[in-house]
Parts: structure tokens; C-alpha cells; sequence
């Protein structure tokens, strides 16, 4: 029985890469195709996934990767690349590892998803109109493959330690697990390439890169240092927490004091990634790891929706103003949009774990950051138009506004929990 | 049968202020305003008629409770014991001839909305306090009380009416202005009473913490107080004082009372005699009726404080009649005679630790306390009310008006006479019964606690309080100088308002004569020393009538004493001048170290720094990007190996 379930989801995900290639191939001959392929291979995986797995388990989550993914595919309307129709494969490549790696305890595939997310934004972030953008490219590629070459060698370290313990090793393999994970993602200080990067770059790719790429670094991040946690955990998830601290500060000001929106944008992104890596400081108290799954996919999804509607809009000349204050409102935490929820539970794990410096610091982060978000809401709003961005923007602000109904937030985070119970029985 | 109780109260409490929404919300309208006050004062009369059935129906000592807040004792619990029957009646009686007086009297107001609204919250705050038994449901009531003084007070908040003022305008003392306009009255009541309802509230907090309960007749007050040692009750207790002692205008908190006189006279004779200034010294004897301090003699510190009410009390007593002997405006004199009265509730009520007789299960000087405090309402009310009579009546806030005035206005004339003569202590009026109960008691503490100076004050005070009070009959009625403008006609409903005013008193007369528990009263009156005292008010009584000012004293002491023996200065000078001071140090040594700090120097420079920093690094050059990213990736790692080695 176990193993017929098991291959209806193999089936699926296989049926999808295949339906994601032919999509592909057929895109030479007409770029609709490419489209249409993603798209039914999302639908397919997602299906094939919730029929396997409890439905209730993975719908609360991959909804929100089908939404993101699918916004991301529409977006890819509003540029004119030279890879037209293979695009479109490789945002669907992307998403089916980020729905996948939610539903597997192997190792491997763990490690296989996240350079599945990561190789394809190699070529997406040159995308331009009329050629490529390779100077963006080098930048972004050689931080890039560092990063997965640090991630990977830490991973397989932390996993060697769990059969073989060795401190060194597994202090070693921690920092430089944490490490990868901070260039792939933007957490300063190795963080250089996001501004320029971020407002150099074409800003569609960039929304993709922004949004659905980030998600599967930290839950490979997250599974692989609560599977390898042990005595040392505790006095290393400093490491971590300082880490955060200087990513927020540092994103924060950055943004702040930055007059090019691509560029705010960007130094929002590493606070982001400060905020979300904070309550990385969890992983030595796995009873506590559901609050940082809530709060840290919430901020994730949040993140996503707010840089979707940020970047089209800088691509569109603007976008309807009251969904721009509203992407705005969530990013800075005003409930009950998303961003607040995704803030309340990283804080609640944080308080439980007693970090509560990390506490003062992330609601001080909070504070300093609203200026630059409502600058951002004004210099990019204008009166509506019935055009590709106004709808894309609705539909990101349809996904922070998700939680003004409390259901919503109530299932995701019983959901998570239970996961977290699962994960829990795991180690 | 329960919600019928409740139904009772929540008419008690709310029909005044619901009566008084339509003319506050018609404002704009003068055809409206004229005829709704009658429904304001109807509101009122069903707050008599519920006060008139919880005291004949309701049982005694019954708890009504109903639950708000449990976790911090906030809760809606109202008491009927028998200071709450009786002043229940005492209040919504007053209020309602009151309102009835003010229905002529605020005619052709210019803010008659305001009037009736304030008016009317005033008093079911009063009932609200009157009746609670959690202290944090009383405060409630106790910051309505304030909240309405300062409305009524500044009503004719424009100024622009001389009549309306405290004081001779333009006259200089130093450099105050001794001359104080309605605004600046509101202004000066508001921030007394603030000065001592914030220590007060702290008590009732610390109350709760201590005890647990904030009802007052379940406190476990002996536990609390010895719990927290000598100084700790004194501490508690002079805290929670402090709101009663401003309230109640006793030194040196008196100012505030003087200048409220700048209010309508209906506001006078209403909340600054009757019932809001006697609200601190009413909460007084509550508490001391639950503390019970005269079985509490081993509880230390707690004589102290009582020692402090009492010593309070007296001095504002001898201080407020002093005062008052050199007074012409008639209200002010009535508000000096007013603060010297409630002086005397504090002392007697204070002298409960030392005395343990008990008439009927209560003890004598609380209940002495409090039944001064209800002839005392009535009496001062109906002189109140006359007072502001002959102001429509003479165009003139200074006493005037010889004999020919009485004859023409015979009937304040008779009033001003019963209300003086049953107040001051002249046997056998009622006032005496009640004053002989209150020599007797500081006879105790003569006798069997070696304690002289209270009963030397008591009689100094007695004394000079009766030529007061003669003083201002003689002055407005006998021997004033003839008023410059008279303008009899009309009053007709002041009239009534302050004739069954001041008729309460015969009732009072007669409960006195006819209840159990002031049986010990007239026992008093009887003793050699209270007639003598008694003896002494009347002669003291009749001088003041045929010499109501002595030329050799009109100027010292009469000034010093009509000064207020320079009080204003404290309120209006030492204290704005401290103020002042401190806001100077805080602007200049504080403030701009906190603004150094987070607006101007410090962190704004960090920022600065911090900032340039971070876009610095960002050369564009992926040279360099590198150089930073691989020597960080390096430097962690080397670090990161080191403390693994360690381990």
C-alpha cells in the first residue's frame, strides 16, 4: 500500500518534468506552449502530491507555491526574452523542487531540490530584452555557485556527523552549511551582490529570483540542522542569531539611505532574509519548530508576494496605489496582513527560545523600516489601469490579504505543527 | 427578585445622566434648551425617589454584586450599609431642590446644555460613590466628581462677567493678582484635585496587590496593615488620604475651593458644600467604619495617621472660620465656613481610633461625624442658595443689604436665619445636638488620652464659626450697607428651592430626638460642657449679628484673613514656580541629553556611519565583491575551526 502511494506521487512529478520538457521543446515553435506545459505540470505535481500525502498536510503549502509559481509565469508575459518558452520550464522546474522538498526525508533529494531551484535562476537572471545580461550574470553566478559549494559541503559534513559525531566536524559543517545559505539568499555581510544585482538585472527575473527561490534554501537549510541538531546546537544557534542581527540592521539602513528603487528593494530583501534567519536559533528545541515553520514560511510567502508586486510595478511604470500601500502595510507588519503574521510567530519562537535581544531587535528592524516602504508605495503607485501589472499586483495583494480572515492563519499553523510533530518523530 | 435590585440601581445611577443626554445633544437649539432642562430634573427626581426605596426597602448591609473585571477586583459591588442609606437620600435630595432652584436660576444661561450635563453626571457620580463598596468602582465616581467640578466650575468660561469672578479685580498682593476668573477656578480645581487623586489611585492599586479584595467591607484591613509594617500603613494610608484631603479642600489643599466660587451658585451650593467636598471626608468615616482603628490599637503606625487626620481636620477647621471672619463676597465666606465644617468631619471621624463607644453597634464619633455632615448639607445648601439670590437680587457678589433689604425680602431673610442659627450649635437647635456629641468625644480624648488641644480647637473653632456665620446674616440682612441695585421681583422657584432646603433641617431635628442610635446625642447635649460651648456659640452669635465688622481689625488682621493668610501664593506662585524649575532642569539637562542621544548626536551620527558603510561597500566592482565574500567566508571558517578544535 505505502509503496503504491509513494508512486503515484513519483508518477506525477516524473509525468510533470516530462509534460515541463515537451512544453519546452514545443515553445521553439510557439512560446504558448512553454506556458501551458508549466502550467499542467504544476497542476499534475500538485495534484499527484496531495492525493500521496495527507491532503491537508501539503495543501496549505503548496497552495501558496502553486499561487506564487503561476504569478511568476504570468509575469514572464511582460518581457520579451530570447528564451522565450524555455523560461517558462525553468520557473516550472523551480516550483516542482519547491513543492517537492516538502515531502521528502531523503537527504539527497533535499540537496538535489535546492540546486534544482538554484541552477535555473543562473539563466533567468540574464534575461533581458534583446540579448543578455551577462555582466549581471558573472556577478550573480560565481556568488552562486560559492554558495551552493559551501552549502553542500556542509550539509554532507553535518550528515556525516550524525553517524559519526565529531564536534569540530559538526561546528564546521554548521558554519559553512549557514554560510552557503547566506550567500544564496542574501544575508549580509555576504550579501554584496543583492543591490547590484537587484537593480542592475531585468526586474521580472529578479521578482522570480526574489520570490520562489528562496524558499527551498531554507527549508533544505531548516530539515538539515534540525535532522543533524545535537549538545553543540544550542551555543552555535548564536551564530546564527548574530548573523540575522547584522543582515536586518545592515538591510535595513541600506534601504533607507538607498535612492534606486531596484536597490531598496534588494537591501529589503537582506532584512528579509535577516528576519527569516532568525529564527533559525529553533533548531536546538525541535518542540519549538513548528512556531519558526509557521512564522518563517509565512515571511517567505510574504517576502514573495511583496517583491512580485514591487518589481512588476518598477517594470510596468507604477502599479494601482492602494496595492502598493497594501504590499507595503504587509512588509512592514501591520496586521493582519501576512507580513505581520509571519513576524508574530518568528517573534513567538524567538521569546520561547528566549532570545529576547533578537526579540527588541527585530521589532527596532520593524520600526526602521517603514519609511522606506511607504516611500516605495508612493513613488511606485499611480492611478489604476487594466493593464498585466495592475492584475499581477492584485493578485499578490490577494495573498497578503489571505490572513485577514484568522481561519487561514489558524490552519496553516496547526498544519505546520503537525509537521513539525512528524519531523520530530523523524529525528 | 435580583434584577429588580439591579433595576433599582441602574435607574439610580442613570436616569440623571440619561435625562440630561437630549438638552446636551440639542445644544444649537434655544427653543430646546429652554424646556428640556424639566426633563433633567425629572432624571434626578427618580434618583430620589430609588435612593427613598433602597433606604425603606432594601436590607441593611446587603452586598450587591456583579462581576466586571475579577482578575484585578474590578467589579460592580454596591453596599447598603447605613452610611450609604442615608447619604444616598442626603445627595439625590439635595440635588433634586437644587436643580429644582436652578431651573430660575440658570434661565437665559448661554450655555444651558453644558449646565444640565455636567449637572446631572455630577450627581450620579456622587450616588455612584455614595453606594460603592469596591474602591475601584468609587474612584470611577470620584474622577466624575472632578471631571464635573471643573466643568461647572469654568461654566462662564468666557469671563466676561465680573460677577462671576473670586476676588477684587486688579488688586495686587506682591506679584499675584489676587482676582481669579471662572476658567482660571475650573483651571485650579481640576489640578488640586489631580494632585492628590493620583496618590490615591496608587493606594487603591497597592490595596489590591496587598489584600487581593478592593471591596471595602471585605478588605481584611488588620491583615493588610500589619503585613506591611508601621511604615508601610503610614505610607498606604496617607496616600489614599491625599485624595481625600483635596478633594475635601483641607489645608493646605483649600485654595481651589475659594475660587470655585466662581462657578454658577447652584455648582456651590451643590458640589463645594453639600456633597462633593464632603465626598473626602464621607470616605473617611467609610473606611474608618470598616477599618474600625479603635480595636486596632496594636497595629503599628496606624495611630499616626489618625493623629494626621485629626490634627488636618482641626487646623483646617480653625483655619477656614479665621478666614471667613474677614470675608465680604458671600460666597467665598461661605466657602471658607464650608472647608472649616468639613475640617471638623475629619477631626471627629480621626477621633474614632481613641474613642470605643458605641450607640446601636456604631461608633460615636463616626456616626457624630457623619451626621454633622448632613446637617451641615442642608444648612449650608439653603445659605448657598440664598446667596446666590440676593446676587441676581443685588447685582453684587459682596454682602450689602440692611434692614430695609430684609423686609422687602423676608422670606431669605428667615431662611438665612434658621439655616445660620441650626448650623452653628445653638441649643436647643439641631446643629447643637450633633456639636454636643462632638465635644464630648474630644472630652475623651481629653480626659482618657491626655490629648487638650483638639477640644481647645474644637471650641476655638465652635466659637468663631458661629460669629461667621451671624456675620454674614448680619451683613446681608441686618447692618450691610445698602445695595446698589435691588431687583425683587421674580425667584419664585429659588424661593421654594431653599425653603424646603432648609425645612430638612426640622426633620433632621426630629430623627435626632426619635432614632435609637442618636439617643447619645441628646444625652450630650444635656452634659454642663455643652452648654457652655452651646452657650458661648449664641453669645458669640448674637455680637457678630449687632457688630458684624470692627473697624480697628478691618485692616489687620481683616485683610490678612480675607487674604486667605496668603495661601494663593502656594498654589499660584511656589507651586507653578517649582514647576517651572523642574520643567527648566528637565528641558535643559535632560531633554537634551535624550535628544543628544536619539534625535540629534548619537544615534543619528551611528546611522550616518553605519550607512556609508554599507554603500561603500558596494563598488560595483565583482573584484572586489569577492575579495570581501571569500576573506569573510575565510575568516568564519578559521574561526569556526578554531572553536571546534577546542571543543
Amino acid at each position: 500500500m505505502m509503496g503504491l502511494t509513494l508512486n503515484v506521487m513519483h508518477m506525477g512529478m516524473l509525468s510533470a518534468l516530462v509534460i515541463l520538457t515537451l512544453g519546452s521543446i514545443g515553445s521553439f515553435k510557439n512560446s504558448k506552449l512553454g506556458f501551458y506545459g508549466a502550467i499542467i505540470a504544476l497542476v499534475i505535481a500538485f495534484s499527484a502530491i496531495t492525493i500521496t500525502v495527507s491532503a491537508a498536510h501539503f495543501l496549505s503549502y503548496g497552495i501558496f507555491i502553486l499561487a506564487i509559481a503561476i504569478i511568476n509565469l504570468v509575469s514572464l508575459e511582460a518581457i520579451k526574452s530570447e528564451i522565450k518558452g524555455v523560461d517558462y520550464g525553468l520557473v516550472g522546474l523551480m516550483a516542482l523542487a519547491t513543492m517537492y522538498i516538502f515531502n521528502t526525508s531523503e537527504f539527497a533529494l533535499v540537496l538535489a531540490a535546492l540546486v534544482l531551484v538554484s541552477v535555473p535562476t543562473y539563466i533567468l537572471v540574464m534575461i533581458r530584452e534583446g540579448g543578455a545580461n551577462v555582466e549581471v550574470g558573472i556577478k550573480y553566478i560565481t556568488f552562486m555557485v560559492l554558495a551552493t559549494v559551501l552549502f553542500l559541503i556542509g550539509a554532507i559534513m553535518l550528515v556525516y556527523t550524525k553517524s559519526a559525531f565529531d564536534g569540530s566536524l559538526y561546528v564546521l559543517g554548521y558554519v559553512m552549511l549557514v554560510l552557503g545559505l547566506c550567500l544564496e539568499v542574501g544575508v549580509a555581510p555576504l550579501h554584496e551582490w543583492v543591490p547590484d544585482v537587484f537593480s542592475s538585472a531585468d526586474p521580472i527575473p529578479i521578482s522570480i529570483i526574489a520570490s520562489l527561490a528562496k524558499i527551498v534554501p531554507f527549508i533544505a537549510a531548516l530539515w538539515i540542522l534540525v535532522y543533524t541538531s545535537c549538545d553543540l546546537t544550542v551555543s552555535i544557534t548564536l551564530f546564527t542569531a548574530v548573523i540575522a542581527a547584522i543582515s536586518m540592521f545592515v538591510g535595513n539602513i541600506g534601504a533607507l539611505t538607498s535612492k534606486e528603487l531596484g536597490r531598496v528593494l534588494g537591501y529589503s530583501t537582506v532584512a528579509n532574509m535577516g528576519y527569516i534567519l532568525s529564527c533559525f536559533v529553533v533548531v536546538a528545541e525541535p518542540k519549538f519548530i513548528y512556531l519558526a515553520l509557521t512564522g518563517g514560511l509565512l515571511m517567505l510567502f510574504a517576502n514573495a508576494a511583496g517583491k512580485i508586486g514591487f518589481f512588476n510595478a518598477i517594470k510596468g511604470g507604477g502599479a494601482y496605489s492602494p496595492l502598493m500601500y497594501l504590499l507595503a502595510f504587509s512588509f512592514i507588519g501591520v496586521p493582519p496582513l501576512m507580513g505581520f503574521w509571519g513576524k508574530l510567530f518568528i517573534l513567538l519562537s524567538l521569546a520561547k527560545m528566549e532570545y529576547f535581544w533578537l526579540v527588541a531587535i527585530v521589532v527596532i528592524n520593524s520600526a526602521i523600516s517603514i519609511p522606506y516602504y511607504v516611500r516605495l508605495a508612493t513613488e511606485l503607485g499611480v492611478e489604476w489601469k487594466p493593464n498585466l501589472t495592475n492584475f499581477i499586483c492584485l493578485a499578490a495583494v490577494v495573498m497578503v490579504l489571505v490572513t485577514v480572515f484568522l481561519l487561514p492563519v489558524e490552519w496553516f499553523y496547526s498544519t505546520m505543527e503537525v509537521i513539525a510533530q512528524t519531523v520530530g518523530i523523524a529525528i | 427578585m435580583i434584577i429588580d435590585d439591579w433595576l433599582v440601581f441602574l435607574l439610580l445611577f442613570l436616569a440623571p445622566v440619561l435625562s440630561s443626554i437630549p438638552i446636551a445633544l440639542v445644544y444649537k437649539s434655544d427653543k430646546w434648551t429652554e424646556k428640556l432642562p424639566y426633563l433633567s430634573v425629572f432624571g434626578i427626581f427618580i434618583s430620589v425617589l430609588m435612593s427613598l426605596y433602597i433606604f425603606t426597602s432594601f436590607p441593611e448591609n446587603q452586598q450587591y454584586a456583579y462581576t466586571w473585571i475579577p482578575d484585578l477586583g474590578i467589579n460592580f459591588v454596591l453596599i447598603t450599609d447605613y452610611l450609604s442609606c442615608y447619604m444616598g437620600v442626603i445627595t439625590a435630595v439635595i440635588a433634586f431642590f437644587i436643580a429644582i432652584y436652578g431651573l430660575d436660576y440658570m434661565k437665559g444661561d448661554y450655555r444651558p446644555s453644558w449646565y444640565w450635563f455636567f449637572f446631572n453626571l455630577f450627581t450620579a457620580s456622587m450616588l455612584l460613590v455614595v453606594y460603592s463598596d469596591n474602591l475601584f468602582l468609587l474612584f470611577v465616581g470620584w474622577e466624575g466628581l472632578g471631571a464635573a467640578s471643573w466643568g461647572l466650575i469654568g461654566h462662564w468660561f468666557r469671563d466676561d462677567d465680573e460677577i462671576a469672578y473670586v476676588g477684587v479685580p486688579k488688586r495686587k498682593v506682591g506679584p499675584l493678582e489676587l482676582s481669579w476668573p471662572p476658567s482660571f477656578g475650573g483651571w485650579r480645581a481640576i489640578s488640586t484635585i489631580r494632585f492628590g487623586d493620583v496618590p490615591m489611585f496608587l493606594a487603591i492599586a497597592a490595596i489590591w496587590v496587598l489584600a487581593g479584595n478592593l471591596n471595602i467591607s471585605e478588605i481584611n484591613w488588620e491583615t493588610l496593615f500589619l503585613n506591611i509594617g508601621a511604615a508601610g500603613t503610614i505610607i498606604l494610608l496617607v496616600c489614599f488620604l491625599m485624595g481625600l484631603f483635596t478633594k475635601s479642600a483641607q489645608v493646605p489643599f483649600s485654595e481651589w475651593l475659594m475660587t470655585a466660587m466662581t462657578g454658577p451658585t447652584t455648582v456651590s451650593a451643590l458640589l463645594h458644600s453639600a456633597t462633593m467636598v464632603a465626598a473626602g471626608a464621607f470616605v473617611f468615616i467609610k473606611i474608618s467604619w470598616y477599618i474600625k482603628p479603635w480595636e486596632l490599637h496594636h497595629v503599628p503606625g496606624l495611630e499616626i495617621v489618625y493623629i494626621i487626620a485629626l490634627f488636618i481636620g482641626l487646623i483646617s477647621g480653625l483655619y477656614g472660620a479665621l478666614a471667613g471672619s474677614g470675608m465680604l463676597e458671600r460666597k467665598v465666606l461661605l466657602a471658607a465656613s464650608t472647608m472649616s465644617s468639613i475640617g471638623l468631619m475629619f477631626a471627629v471621624g480621626a477621633a474614632s481610633f481613641w474613642i470605643h463607644e458605641e450607640i446601636a453597634g456604631i461608633n460615636l464619633a463616626l456616626l457624630v461625624a457623619f451626621w454633622y455632615m448632613a446637617v451641615h448639607a442642608f444648612a449650608k445648601a439653603s445659605l448657598f442658595l440664598v446667596s446666590g439670590h440676593l446676587i441676581h437680587a443685588t447685582h453684587s457678589r459682596f454682602s450689602c443689604g440692611g434692614f430695609e433689604f430684609a423686609k422687602r425680602m423676608k422670606i431669605p431673610f428667615i431662611v438665612t436665619i434658621i439655616a445660620t442659627t441650626f448650623l452653628v450649635g445653638i441649643p436647643p437647635l439641631t446643629a447643637y445636638w450633633v456639636k454636643s456629641a462632638m465635644d464630648k468625644s474630644m472630652e475623651i480624648l481629653w480626659h482618657e488620652h491626655h490629648m487638650l488641644l483638639p477640644i481647645i480647637l474644637l471650641i476655638l473653632t465652635s466659637l468663631i464659626y458661629s460669629a461667621i456665620m451671624a456675620r454674614f446674616l448680619s451683613l446681608n440682612f441686618v447692618r450691610g450697607e445698602k445695595p446698589e441695585h435691588e431687583h425683587l421681583e421674580g425667584g419664585g422657584l429659588m424661593k421654594l428651592g431653599y425653603t424646603m432646603m432648609v425645612s430638612v433641617l426640622f426633620i433632621l431635628l426630629y430623627l435626632i430626638f426619635t432614632n435609637a442610635e442618636t439617643k447619645g446625642f441628646v444625652d450630650a447635649g444635656y452634659a454642663s460642657v455643652s452648654f457652655a460651648v452651646g452657650a458661648g456659640a449664641l453669645i458669640a452669635y448674637v455680637i457678630a449679628v449687632y457688630v458684624p465688622r470692627l473697624k480697628v481689625f478691618s485692616r489687620v488682621p481683616g485683610t490678612f484673613f480675607n487674604d486667605r493668610m496668603y495661601l494663593p501664593f502656594l498654589n499660584d506662585y511656589i507651586m507653578p514656580k517649582t514647576g517651572f524649575f523642574i520643567s527648566h532642569i528637565v528641558q535643559n539637562y535632560g531633554n537634551r541629553g535624550i535628544d543628544g542621544f536619539f534625535n540629534t548626536r548619537v544615534i543619528p551620527g551611528l546611522f550616518g556611519i553605519i550607512s556609508k558603510g554599507i554603500r561603500a561597500i558596494q563598488t560595483g566592482y565583482l573584484k572586489s565583491y569577492v575579495k570581501i565574500v571569500l576573506g569573510l567566508v575565510m575568516v568564519f571558517l578559521i574561526v569556526a575551526s578554531l572553536w571546534g578544535l577546542g571543543l
